[in-house]
Protein backbone atom coordinates (compact mmCIF):
# COMPACT_ATOMS: atom_id res chain seq x y z
CA UNK A 1 0.00 0.00 0.00
CA UNK A 2 1.93 3.01 -1.22
CA UNK A 3 1.86 6.46 0.37
CA UNK A 4 2.19 9.66 -1.61
CA UNK A 5 2.10 13.15 -0.14
CA UNK A 6 2.49 16.30 -2.18
CA UNK A 7 2.77 19.72 -0.60
CA UNK A 8 1.21 18.38 2.59
CA UNK A 9 0.90 21.02 5.27
CA UNK A 10 -0.73 21.28 8.64
CA UNK A 11 -0.99 24.10 11.16
CA UNK A 12 -2.08 24.19 14.79
CA UNK A 13 -3.03 27.78 15.45
CA UNK A 14 0.07 29.82 14.72
CA UNK A 15 2.38 26.81 14.75
CA UNK A 16 3.11 25.15 11.43
CA UNK A 17 3.70 21.47 12.13
CA UNK A 18 4.16 20.40 8.50
CA UNK A 19 5.56 22.55 5.70
CA UNK A 20 4.77 21.29 2.22
CA UNK A 21 5.84 17.71 2.79
CA UNK A 22 6.54 15.62 -0.31
CA UNK A 23 7.01 11.96 0.50
CA UNK A 24 6.75 8.73 -1.42
CA UNK A 25 6.68 5.45 0.48
CA UNK A 26 6.57 2.47 -1.89
CA UNK A 27 6.10 -0.44 0.54
CA UNK A 28 8.09 -2.60 2.90
CA UNK A 29 9.63 -1.27 6.07
CA UNK A 30 10.16 2.49 5.96
CA UNK A 31 11.75 4.57 8.69
CA UNK A 32 10.83 8.12 9.56
CA UNK A 33 13.51 9.81 11.64
CA UNK A 34 13.54 13.17 13.30
CA UNK A 35 13.97 14.95 16.58
CA UNK A 36 11.03 15.48 18.93
CA UNK A 37 8.84 18.18 17.44
CA UNK A 38 10.00 17.51 13.87
CA UNK A 39 6.45 16.82 12.70
CA UNK A 40 6.58 13.01 12.61
CA UNK A 41 3.59 12.45 14.86
CA UNK A 42 1.47 14.97 12.95
CA UNK A 43 2.32 13.16 9.71
CA UNK A 44 1.52 9.78 11.30
CA UNK A 45 -1.81 11.06 12.60
CA UNK A 46 -2.74 12.37 9.17
CA UNK A 47 -1.83 9.06 7.55
CA UNK A 48 -3.91 7.21 10.15
CA UNK A 49 -6.91 9.40 9.37
CA UNK A 50 -6.97 10.83 12.88
CA UNK A 51 -6.19 14.36 11.66
CA UNK A 52 -7.38 15.87 8.40
CA UNK A 53 -4.61 17.44 6.32
CA UNK A 54 -4.41 21.22 6.33
CA UNK A 55 -3.38 21.51 2.70
CA UNK A 56 -1.78 19.59 -0.13
CA UNK A 57 -2.49 16.04 -1.26
CA UNK A 58 -2.23 12.72 0.56
CA UNK A 59 -2.95 9.44 -1.13
CA UNK A 60 -2.67 6.07 0.56
CA UNK A 61 -3.23 3.03 -1.61
CA UNK A 62 -4.87 5.35 -4.11
CA UNK A 63 -7.36 6.73 -1.55
CA UNK A 64 -7.53 10.47 -1.07
CA UNK A 65 -7.12 11.24 2.64
CA UNK A 66 -8.50 14.73 2.25
CA UNK A 67 -11.97 13.17 1.95
CA UNK A 68 -13.94 11.37 4.65
CA UNK A 69 -14.59 8.41 2.34
CA UNK A 70 -10.88 8.13 1.58
CA UNK A 71 -9.97 8.19 5.26
CA UNK A 72 -12.50 5.48 6.08
CA UNK A 73 -11.28 3.32 3.18
CA UNK A 74 -7.69 3.57 4.43
CA UNK A 75 -8.71 2.95 8.04
CA UNK A 76 -10.27 -0.34 6.99
CA UNK A 77 -6.83 -1.56 5.91
CA UNK A 78 -4.79 0.19 8.57
CA UNK A 79 -3.03 -0.91 11.71
CA UNK A 80 -2.06 2.04 13.86
CA UNK A 81 0.01 2.13 17.00
CA UNK A 82 -0.13 5.69 18.32
CA UNK A 83 2.55 7.25 20.44
CA UNK A 84 1.64 6.68 24.12
CA UNK A 85 -1.21 4.28 23.41
CA UNK A 86 -3.46 3.94 26.43
CA UNK A 87 -5.29 0.75 27.31
CA UNK A 88 -8.47 0.11 29.25
CA UNK A 89 -7.33 -1.15 32.65
CA UNK A 90 -10.63 -2.98 33.24
CA UNK A 91 -10.18 -5.20 30.19
CA UNK A 92 -7.92 -8.17 29.57
CA UNK A 93 -5.68 -8.19 26.47
CA UNK A 94 -7.98 -10.76 24.90
CA UNK A 95 -11.03 -8.57 25.47
CA UNK A 96 -9.25 -5.44 24.28
CA UNK A 97 -8.19 -7.12 21.04
CA UNK A 98 -11.67 -8.51 20.56
CA UNK A 99 -13.11 -5.02 21.02
CA UNK A 100 -10.70 -3.44 18.53
CA UNK A 101 -11.33 -6.33 16.13
CA UNK A 102 -15.07 -5.70 16.25
CA UNK A 103 -14.51 -2.00 15.58
CA UNK A 104 -12.28 -2.94 12.65
CA UNK A 105 -15.22 -4.84 11.21
CA UNK A 106 -14.07 -8.39 11.98
CA UNK A 107 -17.60 -9.70 12.42
CA UNK A 108 -16.95 -13.44 12.17
CA UNK A 109 -16.71 -14.35 15.86
CA UNK A 110 -14.78 -17.58 15.43
CA UNK A 111 -12.24 -16.12 12.98
CA UNK A 112 -11.78 -13.03 15.15
CA UNK A 113 -11.17 -15.06 18.30
CA UNK A 114 -8.72 -17.27 16.49
CA UNK A 115 -6.84 -14.25 15.19
CA UNK A 116 -6.78 -12.69 18.65
CA UNK A 117 -5.28 -15.85 20.12
CA UNK A 118 -2.68 -16.05 17.35
CA UNK A 119 -1.65 -12.44 17.86
CA UNK A 120 -1.42 -12.89 21.61
CA UNK A 121 0.87 -15.82 20.94
CA UNK A 122 2.92 -13.76 18.48
CA UNK A 123 3.53 -11.00 21.00
CA UNK A 124 4.11 -13.50 23.82
CA UNK A 125 1.11 -12.48 25.90
CA UNK A 126 -0.85 -15.73 25.84
CA UNK A 127 -0.10 -16.43 29.47
CA UNK A 128 -1.62 -13.15 30.62
CA UNK A 129 -4.40 -13.07 28.03
CA UNK A 130 -7.06 -13.38 30.72
CA UNK A 131 -5.54 -10.92 33.17
CA UNK A 132 -6.76 -7.35 33.38
CA UNK A 133 -4.28 -4.89 31.91
CA UNK A 134 -4.13 -2.72 35.00
CA UNK A 135 -0.53 -2.99 36.15
CA UNK A 136 0.94 -4.16 32.85
CA UNK A 137 4.53 -3.01 32.25
CA UNK A 138 5.44 -0.61 29.45
CA UNK A 139 6.71 -3.50 27.35
CA UNK A 140 3.55 -5.53 27.81
CA UNK A 141 1.43 -2.52 26.91
CA UNK A 142 3.44 -1.97 23.76
CA UNK A 143 2.97 -5.59 22.81
CA UNK A 144 -0.77 -5.30 23.26
CA UNK A 145 -0.53 -2.18 21.10
CA UNK A 146 1.27 -3.92 18.26
CA UNK A 147 -1.13 -6.88 18.47
CA UNK A 148 -4.14 -4.61 18.03
CA UNK A 149 -2.41 -2.90 15.11
CA UNK A 150 -2.04 -6.28 13.39
CA UNK A 151 -5.69 -7.24 13.74
CA UNK A 152 -7.40 -7.73 10.40
CA UNK A 153 -4.12 -8.33 8.57
CA UNK A 154 -3.70 -4.65 7.59
CA UNK A 155 -1.94 -3.65 4.40
CA UNK A 156 -0.51 -0.55 6.07
CA UNK A 157 0.94 -0.42 9.56
CA UNK A 158 1.80 2.94 11.07
CA UNK A 159 3.78 2.81 14.31
CA UNK A 160 4.71 5.98 16.13
CA UNK A 161 7.69 5.84 18.51
CA UNK A 162 7.01 2.20 19.36
CA UNK A 163 10.20 1.57 21.31
CA UNK A 164 10.30 4.74 23.41
CA UNK A 165 10.57 3.82 27.06
CA UNK A 166 11.31 0.14 26.47
CA UNK A 167 14.26 -1.60 28.04
CA UNK A 168 16.98 -2.84 25.63
CA UNK A 169 15.76 -6.43 25.58
CA UNK A 170 12.17 -5.39 24.87
CA UNK A 171 13.40 -2.99 22.19
CA UNK A 172 15.31 -5.70 20.35
CA UNK A 173 12.34 -8.04 20.56
CA UNK A 174 10.01 -5.34 19.32
CA UNK A 175 12.27 -4.42 16.40
CA UNK A 176 12.49 -8.04 15.30
CA UNK A 177 8.74 -8.32 15.47
CA UNK A 178 8.22 -5.22 13.35
CA UNK A 179 10.82 -6.26 10.78
CA UNK A 180 9.10 -9.61 10.41
CA UNK A 181 5.81 -7.93 9.54
CA UNK A 182 6.99 -5.97 6.55
CA UNK A 183 6.93 -8.84 4.04
CA UNK A 184 3.84 -7.98 2.01
CA UNK A 185 2.89 -4.83 3.88
CA UNK A 186 3.93 -1.24 4.22
CA UNK A 187 5.25 -0.57 7.70
CA UNK A 188 5.93 3.06 8.50
CA UNK A 189 8.09 3.33 11.58
CA UNK A 190 8.40 6.77 13.12
CA UNK A 191 11.10 7.18 15.72
CA UNK A 192 13.76 9.46 17.08
CA UNK A 193 15.87 6.42 17.95
CA UNK A 194 18.24 5.99 15.02
CA UNK A 195 19.19 2.46 15.98
CA UNK A 196 15.61 1.28 15.41
CA UNK A 197 15.79 2.35 11.77
CA UNK A 198 19.35 1.04 11.34
CA UNK A 199 18.27 -2.41 12.43
CA UNK A 200 15.01 -2.73 10.49
CA UNK A 201 14.67 -0.42 7.48
CA UNK A 202 16.08 -0.29 3.96
CA UNK A 203 14.54 3.10 3.22
CA UNK A 204 14.02 6.13 5.38
CA UNK A 205 13.05 9.77 5.45
CA UNK A 206 14.32 12.38 7.86
CA UNK A 207 12.19 15.26 9.10
CA UNK A 208 13.29 18.49 10.72
CA UNK A 209 11.18 21.51 11.58
CA UNK A 210 8.12 20.12 9.80
CA UNK A 211 9.99 19.48 6.54
CA UNK A 212 11.35 16.34 4.93
CA UNK A 213 15.09 16.92 4.63
CA UNK A 214 16.07 13.48 3.34
CA UNK A 215 14.49 10.55 1.56
CA UNK A 216 16.45 7.58 0.29
CA UNK A 217 18.07 4.36 1.35
CA UNK A 218 19.49 3.82 4.80
CA UNK A 219 23.02 3.07 3.39
CA UNK A 220 22.91 6.42 1.56
CA UNK A 221 21.94 8.12 4.81
CA UNK A 222 24.92 6.44 6.44
CA UNK A 223 27.14 7.82 3.67
CA UNK A 224 26.09 11.34 4.65
CA UNK A 225 28.60 10.89 7.46
CA UNK A 226 31.52 9.99 5.20
CA UNK A 227 34.33 12.52 5.48
CA UNK A 228 32.60 14.11 8.45
CA UNK A 229 33.03 11.44 11.12
CA UNK A 230 36.08 11.63 13.35
CA UNK A 231 37.56 10.07 16.42
CA UNK A 232 39.54 12.25 18.77
CA UNK A 233 41.30 11.20 21.98
CA UNK A 234 41.92 13.89 24.56
CA UNK A 235 43.71 13.52 27.85
CA UNK A 236 42.30 16.72 29.34
CA UNK A 237 38.73 15.47 29.24
CA UNK A 238 37.58 18.57 27.39
CA UNK A 239 35.64 17.91 24.18
CA UNK A 240 37.04 19.03 20.82
CA UNK A 241 36.35 22.71 20.12
CA UNK A 242 34.58 22.11 16.79
CA UNK A 243 31.90 19.68 15.60
CA UNK A 244 29.08 17.78 17.26
CA UNK A 245 30.07 15.12 19.76
CA UNK A 246 28.15 11.93 19.06
CA UNK A 247 29.72 9.86 21.81
CA UNK A 248 32.34 10.13 24.53
CA UNK A 249 33.93 7.11 26.15
CA UNK A 250 36.43 7.43 28.97
CA UNK A 251 39.33 4.94 28.75
CA UNK A 252 42.73 4.63 30.40
CA UNK A 253 44.49 6.54 27.61
CA UNK A 254 41.99 9.43 27.68
CA UNK A 255 38.50 10.27 26.53
CA UNK A 256 37.55 8.96 23.08
CA UNK A 257 35.23 11.36 21.30
CA UNK A 258 33.28 10.60 18.17
CA UNK A 259 32.71 13.89 16.42
CA UNK A 260 30.78 15.01 13.36
CA UNK A 261 32.51 17.91 11.68
CA UNK A 262 33.12 19.02 8.10
CA UNK A 263 36.74 19.74 9.03
CA UNK A 264 39.13 17.78 11.26
CA UNK A 265 38.25 18.72 14.85
CA UNK A 266 41.90 18.67 15.98
CA UNK A 267 45.42 17.85 14.92
CA UNK A 268 45.13 14.24 16.09
CA UNK A 269 41.62 13.59 14.79
CA UNK A 270 41.31 10.32 12.85
CA UNK A 271 38.62 9.75 10.18
CA UNK A 272 36.16 6.99 11.15
CA UNK A 273 33.66 4.88 9.25
CA UNK A 274 30.22 6.42 9.82
CA UNK A 275 27.26 4.68 11.36
CA UNK A 276 23.65 5.63 10.65
CA UNK A 277 23.67 7.85 13.69
CA UNK A 278 26.72 9.67 12.32
CA UNK A 279 25.06 10.07 8.92
CA UNK A 280 21.91 11.36 10.57
CA UNK A 281 23.79 13.91 12.68
CA UNK A 282 25.85 15.00 9.64
CA UNK A 283 22.64 15.48 7.68
CA UNK A 284 21.06 17.51 10.47
CA UNK A 285 24.21 19.66 10.54
CA UNK A 286 23.83 20.40 6.87
CA UNK A 287 20.04 20.84 6.90
CA UNK A 288 19.04 24.48 6.53
CA UNK A 289 18.14 26.18 9.81
CA UNK A 290 14.35 26.33 10.31
CA UNK B 1 -24.80 -1.90 13.73
CA UNK B 2 -22.25 -4.47 14.89
CA UNK B 3 -19.86 -1.64 15.79
CA UNK B 4 -22.57 0.04 17.87
CA UNK B 5 -23.26 -3.21 19.70
CA UNK B 6 -19.52 -3.76 20.21
CA UNK B 7 -19.01 -0.34 21.78
CA UNK B 8 -22.12 -0.79 23.92
CA UNK B 9 -21.09 -4.27 25.00
CA UNK B 10 -17.56 -3.36 26.00
CA UNK B 11 -18.60 -0.08 27.60
CA UNK B 12 -21.07 -2.09 29.65
CA UNK B 13 -18.42 -4.63 30.58
CA UNK B 14 -15.88 -2.02 31.65
CA UNK B 15 -18.37 0.01 33.63
CA UNK B 16 -19.97 -2.92 35.37
CA UNK B 17 -16.55 -3.98 36.66
CA UNK B 18 -16.06 -0.68 38.45
CA UNK B 19 -16.37 -1.28 42.15
CA UNK B 20 -17.29 2.38 42.72
CA UNK B 21 -20.43 1.93 40.62
CA UNK B 22 -21.82 -0.70 42.93
CA UNK B 23 -20.51 0.80 46.15
CA UNK B 24 -21.81 4.32 45.47
CA UNK B 25 -25.26 3.39 44.27
CA UNK B 26 -26.06 0.48 46.55
CA UNK B 27 -24.81 2.43 49.53
CA UNK B 28 -27.06 5.35 48.64
CA UNK B 29 -30.00 2.98 48.08
CA UNK B 30 -29.39 1.21 51.40
CA UNK B 31 -29.14 4.47 53.33
CA UNK B 32 -32.37 5.87 51.88
CA UNK B 33 -34.18 2.54 52.38
CA UNK B 34 -33.14 2.29 56.01
CA UNK B 35 -33.81 5.91 56.88
CA UNK B 36 -37.17 6.30 55.17
CA UNK B 37 -39.72 7.87 57.46
CA UNK B 38 -43.17 6.56 58.21
CA UNK B 39 -44.33 8.01 54.89
CA UNK B 40 -41.94 5.66 53.10
CA UNK B 41 -43.10 2.70 50.98
CA UNK B 42 -42.25 0.22 53.73
CA UNK B 43 -45.14 1.69 55.69
CA UNK B 44 -47.69 1.68 52.87
CA UNK B 45 -50.88 0.31 54.36
CA UNK B 46 -51.41 -3.45 54.38
CA UNK B 47 -53.35 -4.68 51.36
CA UNK B 48 -52.17 -1.82 49.15
CA UNK B 49 -51.79 -2.96 45.53
CA UNK B 50 -48.32 -4.03 44.40
CA UNK B 51 -48.38 -1.23 41.83
CA UNK B 52 -48.66 1.39 44.54
CA UNK B 53 -46.07 -0.16 46.86
CA UNK B 54 -43.39 -0.59 44.22
CA UNK B 55 -44.04 2.86 42.70
CA UNK B 56 -43.32 4.20 46.18
CA UNK B 57 -40.04 2.30 46.31
CA UNK B 58 -39.03 3.55 42.86
CA UNK B 59 -39.70 7.12 43.96
CA UNK B 60 -37.72 6.58 47.16
CA UNK B 61 -34.69 5.16 45.32
CA UNK B 62 -35.13 7.87 42.68
CA UNK B 63 -34.25 10.49 45.29
CA UNK B 64 -30.63 9.34 45.53
CA UNK B 65 -29.76 6.55 43.08
CA UNK B 66 -29.60 8.86 40.02
CA UNK B 67 -27.10 11.03 41.90
CA UNK B 68 -24.69 8.09 42.10
CA UNK B 69 -25.58 7.27 38.50
CA UNK B 70 -24.63 10.76 37.30
CA UNK B 71 -21.43 10.67 39.34
CA UNK B 72 -20.14 7.42 37.86
CA UNK B 73 -21.11 8.25 34.29
CA UNK B 74 -19.42 11.65 34.38
CA UNK B 75 -16.00 10.31 33.41
CA UNK B 76 -16.97 7.89 30.65
CA UNK B 77 -16.10 10.13 27.71
CA UNK B 78 -13.32 12.18 29.24
CA UNK B 79 -11.54 9.06 30.42
CA UNK B 80 -10.70 8.06 26.82
CA UNK B 81 -8.60 11.23 26.70
CA UNK B 82 -7.17 10.56 30.14
CA UNK B 83 -6.27 6.95 29.33
CA UNK B 84 -4.85 7.81 25.89
CA UNK B 85 -7.21 5.65 23.84
CA UNK B 86 -8.66 8.50 21.78
CA UNK B 87 -6.10 8.38 18.96
CA UNK B 88 -6.61 4.64 18.52
CA UNK B 89 -10.41 4.92 18.50
CA UNK B 90 -10.23 7.74 15.96
CA UNK B 91 -8.01 5.64 13.69
CA UNK B 92 -10.66 2.91 13.45
CA UNK B 93 -13.30 2.94 10.72
CA UNK B 94 -16.06 3.88 13.15
CA UNK B 95 -17.69 7.31 13.23
CA UNK B 96 -17.85 9.42 16.38
CA UNK B 97 -21.65 9.15 16.49
CA UNK B 98 -21.45 5.37 16.71
CA UNK B 99 -18.87 5.60 19.49
CA UNK B 100 -21.00 8.09 21.39
CA UNK B 101 -24.19 6.09 20.97
CA UNK B 102 -22.46 2.88 22.04
CA UNK B 103 -20.99 4.53 25.10
CA UNK B 104 -24.39 5.96 25.98
CA UNK B 105 -26.17 2.62 25.66
CA UNK B 106 -23.46 0.64 27.46
CA UNK B 107 -23.06 3.24 30.19
CA UNK B 108 -26.80 3.53 30.71
CA UNK B 109 -27.32 -0.23 30.86
CA UNK B 110 -24.46 -0.89 33.27
CA UNK B 111 -25.13 2.06 35.54
CA UNK B 112 -28.84 1.28 35.72
CA UNK B 113 -28.11 -2.23 36.98
CA UNK B 114 -27.61 -1.27 40.65
CA UNK B 115 -30.91 0.62 40.52
CA UNK B 116 -32.66 -2.46 39.13
CA UNK B 117 -30.98 -4.60 41.77
CA UNK B 118 -32.17 -2.25 44.51
CA UNK B 119 -35.72 -2.50 43.16
CA UNK B 120 -35.51 -6.30 43.00
CA UNK B 121 -34.30 -6.45 46.61
CA UNK B 122 -37.16 -4.17 47.66
CA UNK B 123 -39.57 -6.27 45.59
CA UNK B 124 -38.28 -9.45 47.19
CA UNK B 125 -38.65 -7.94 50.64
CA UNK B 126 -42.21 -6.83 49.92
CA UNK B 127 -43.10 -10.21 48.39
CA UNK B 128 -42.10 -11.93 51.63
CA UNK B 129 -43.45 -9.21 53.90
CA UNK B 130 -46.83 -8.83 52.21
CA UNK B 131 -47.15 -12.27 50.64
CA UNK B 132 -47.94 -10.76 47.23
CA UNK B 133 -46.06 -12.42 44.35
CA UNK B 134 -46.89 -9.48 42.07
CA UNK B 135 -44.45 -7.31 43.99
CA UNK B 136 -41.43 -8.61 42.05
CA UNK B 137 -43.12 -8.09 38.68
CA UNK B 138 -44.07 -4.56 39.70
CA UNK B 139 -40.53 -3.94 40.88
CA UNK B 140 -39.33 -4.49 37.31
CA UNK B 141 -42.21 -2.52 35.79
CA UNK B 142 -41.78 0.40 38.17
CA UNK B 143 -38.07 0.43 37.45
CA UNK B 144 -38.72 0.58 33.70
CA UNK B 145 -41.45 3.20 33.87
CA UNK B 146 -40.30 5.41 36.73
CA UNK B 147 -36.52 5.12 37.09
CA UNK B 148 -35.19 4.21 33.64
CA UNK B 149 -36.46 7.25 31.66
CA UNK B 150 -34.95 9.55 34.28
CA UNK B 151 -31.68 7.65 34.14
CA UNK B 152 -31.67 7.91 30.33
CA UNK B 153 -32.18 11.65 30.72
CA UNK B 154 -29.34 11.95 33.21
CA UNK B 155 -27.02 9.71 31.15
CA UNK B 156 -26.94 12.02 28.13
CA UNK B 157 -25.99 15.04 30.21
CA UNK B 158 -23.60 13.14 32.48
CA UNK B 159 -21.66 11.81 29.50
CA UNK B 160 -21.39 15.01 27.53
CA UNK B 161 -21.30 17.85 30.10
CA UNK B 162 -17.84 16.95 31.49
CA UNK B 163 -16.43 17.58 28.00
CA UNK B 164 -17.40 21.22 28.43
CA UNK B 165 -16.98 21.69 32.16
CA UNK B 166 -14.75 19.44 34.25
CA UNK B 167 -16.13 16.18 35.66
CA UNK B 168 -15.75 17.32 39.32
CA UNK B 169 -17.57 20.59 38.58
CA UNK B 170 -20.30 18.69 36.75
CA UNK B 171 -20.76 16.44 39.78
CA UNK B 172 -21.20 19.38 42.12
CA UNK B 173 -23.62 21.14 39.78
CA UNK B 174 -25.50 17.92 39.15
CA UNK B 175 -26.29 17.37 42.83
CA UNK B 176 -27.61 20.93 43.03
CA UNK B 177 -29.65 20.44 39.89
CA UNK B 178 -31.09 17.16 41.15
CA UNK B 179 -32.63 18.70 44.22
CA UNK B 180 -33.64 21.91 42.43
CA UNK B 181 -35.17 20.12 39.44
CA UNK B 182 -36.99 17.40 41.35
CA UNK B 183 -37.69 18.19 44.95
CA UNK B 184 -38.00 21.95 45.26
CA UNK B 185 -41.65 23.02 45.77
CA UNK B 186 -42.66 24.85 42.55
CA UNK B 187 -44.27 27.65 44.51
CA UNK B 188 -41.00 28.30 46.35
CA UNK B 189 -38.75 29.08 43.37
CA UNK B 190 -38.97 28.65 39.60
CA UNK B 191 -38.02 25.02 39.14
CA UNK B 192 -38.44 22.02 36.87
CA UNK B 193 -39.81 19.98 39.76
CA UNK B 194 -43.35 18.81 39.13
CA UNK B 195 -42.99 19.19 35.34
CA UNK B 196 -42.95 16.54 32.63
CA UNK B 197 -39.15 17.01 32.63
CA UNK B 198 -38.74 15.96 36.23
CA UNK B 199 -36.51 12.85 35.91
CA UNK B 200 -37.34 11.54 39.37
CA UNK B 201 -40.49 10.01 37.88
CA UNK B 202 -43.04 12.24 39.56
CA UNK B 203 -45.62 11.78 36.77
CA UNK B 204 -45.53 7.97 36.48
CA UNK B 205 -45.58 7.57 40.27
CA UNK B 206 -48.50 10.00 40.64
CA UNK B 207 -50.39 8.14 37.91
CA UNK B 208 -49.72 4.71 39.45
CA UNK B 209 -50.68 5.67 43.00
CA UNK B 210 -53.63 7.82 41.93
CA UNK B 211 -52.55 10.99 43.75
CA UNK B 212 -49.81 13.59 43.49
CA UNK B 213 -46.58 11.95 44.59
CA UNK B 214 -44.44 15.08 44.85
CA UNK B 215 -45.47 18.05 42.72
CA UNK B 216 -46.67 16.57 39.41
CA UNK B 217 -49.19 18.94 37.90
CA UNK B 218 -48.91 21.44 40.76
CA UNK B 219 -49.18 25.00 39.32
CA UNK B 220 -45.87 26.78 38.88
CA UNK B 221 -43.22 27.97 36.44
CA UNK B 222 -43.57 26.63 32.85
CA UNK B 223 -47.27 25.79 33.31
CA UNK B 224 -47.49 24.13 29.87
CA UNK B 225 -45.20 21.40 31.22
CA UNK B 226 -47.51 20.73 34.16
CA UNK B 227 -50.57 18.84 32.90
CA UNK B 228 -52.59 16.70 35.30
CA UNK B 229 -51.03 13.24 35.77
CA UNK B 230 -52.62 10.71 33.40
CA UNK B 231 -51.61 7.85 31.14
CA UNK B 232 -51.03 10.29 28.31
CA UNK B 233 -48.98 12.74 30.37
CA UNK B 234 -46.88 9.83 31.65
CA UNK B 235 -46.20 8.75 28.08
CA UNK B 236 -45.32 12.31 27.09
CA UNK B 237 -43.03 12.65 30.12
CA UNK B 238 -41.20 9.40 29.33
CA UNK B 239 -40.73 10.32 25.66
CA UNK B 240 -39.62 13.86 26.54
CA UNK B 241 -37.11 12.66 29.12
CA UNK B 242 -35.54 10.20 26.69
CA UNK B 243 -35.45 12.68 23.81
CA UNK B 244 -34.09 15.57 25.86
CA UNK B 245 -31.45 13.22 27.27
CA UNK B 246 -30.38 12.41 23.71
CA UNK B 247 -29.96 16.09 22.81
CA UNK B 248 -26.47 16.49 24.31
CA UNK B 249 -25.39 13.37 22.41
CA UNK B 250 -26.71 14.74 19.12
CA UNK B 251 -24.87 18.02 19.69
CA UNK B 252 -21.65 16.27 20.75
CA UNK B 253 -21.87 13.86 17.80
CA UNK B 254 -22.23 16.76 15.38
CA UNK B 255 -19.32 18.63 16.95
CA UNK B 256 -17.08 15.55 16.93
CA UNK B 257 -17.91 14.77 13.31
CA UNK B 258 -17.11 18.34 12.30
CA UNK B 259 -13.87 18.24 14.29
CA UNK B 260 -12.79 15.09 12.49
CA UNK B 261 -13.33 16.78 9.16
CA UNK B 262 -11.75 20.11 9.97
CA UNK B 263 -9.78 20.03 13.24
Amino acid sequence: MDIQTTGLSRRFGKVTALHSVDLSVPGGMYGLLGANGAGKTTLMRILAGVLPPGGGEVRVGGHDLTTGAGRTAVQRRLGYLPQDLGLYPDLTPREFLDYVGLLKGLDDTRARRQQVDELLELVALSEVAGRRMKGFSGGMRRRVGIAQALLGDPALIVVDEPTAGLDPEERVRFRSLLAGLAGHRTVLLSTHIVEDVAQTCQHAAVMAGGRVVYTGTVPDLVRMGEGATWEVVTTTGAPPPVGVVVSAISRTDGTHYRVISSTAPGAHAVPAAPSLEDGYVALMQRAPAQ
Amino acid sequence: MSELLAVGRYEFRMQVRKRSLWLAMLLLAAVIALTQGDRGPRYTEAGAPAREVMAGWALLFGIVVPIGFGMVLADRLVRDRRLGTTALLESLPVGPRVLLAGKYLGGLASSALPGLLAMLVAGGYETVHRGDPLMLAWAVLAFGLIMLPGLAFVAGFALVSPLVISAPLFRVLFVGYWFWGNMLPPEFLPSLSGTLLSPIGDYPVSWLIGETALYAGVPGWLSFLRPAPSGVSVLVSVVLLVLVGLLPLVVAGTVFSRQRRTA
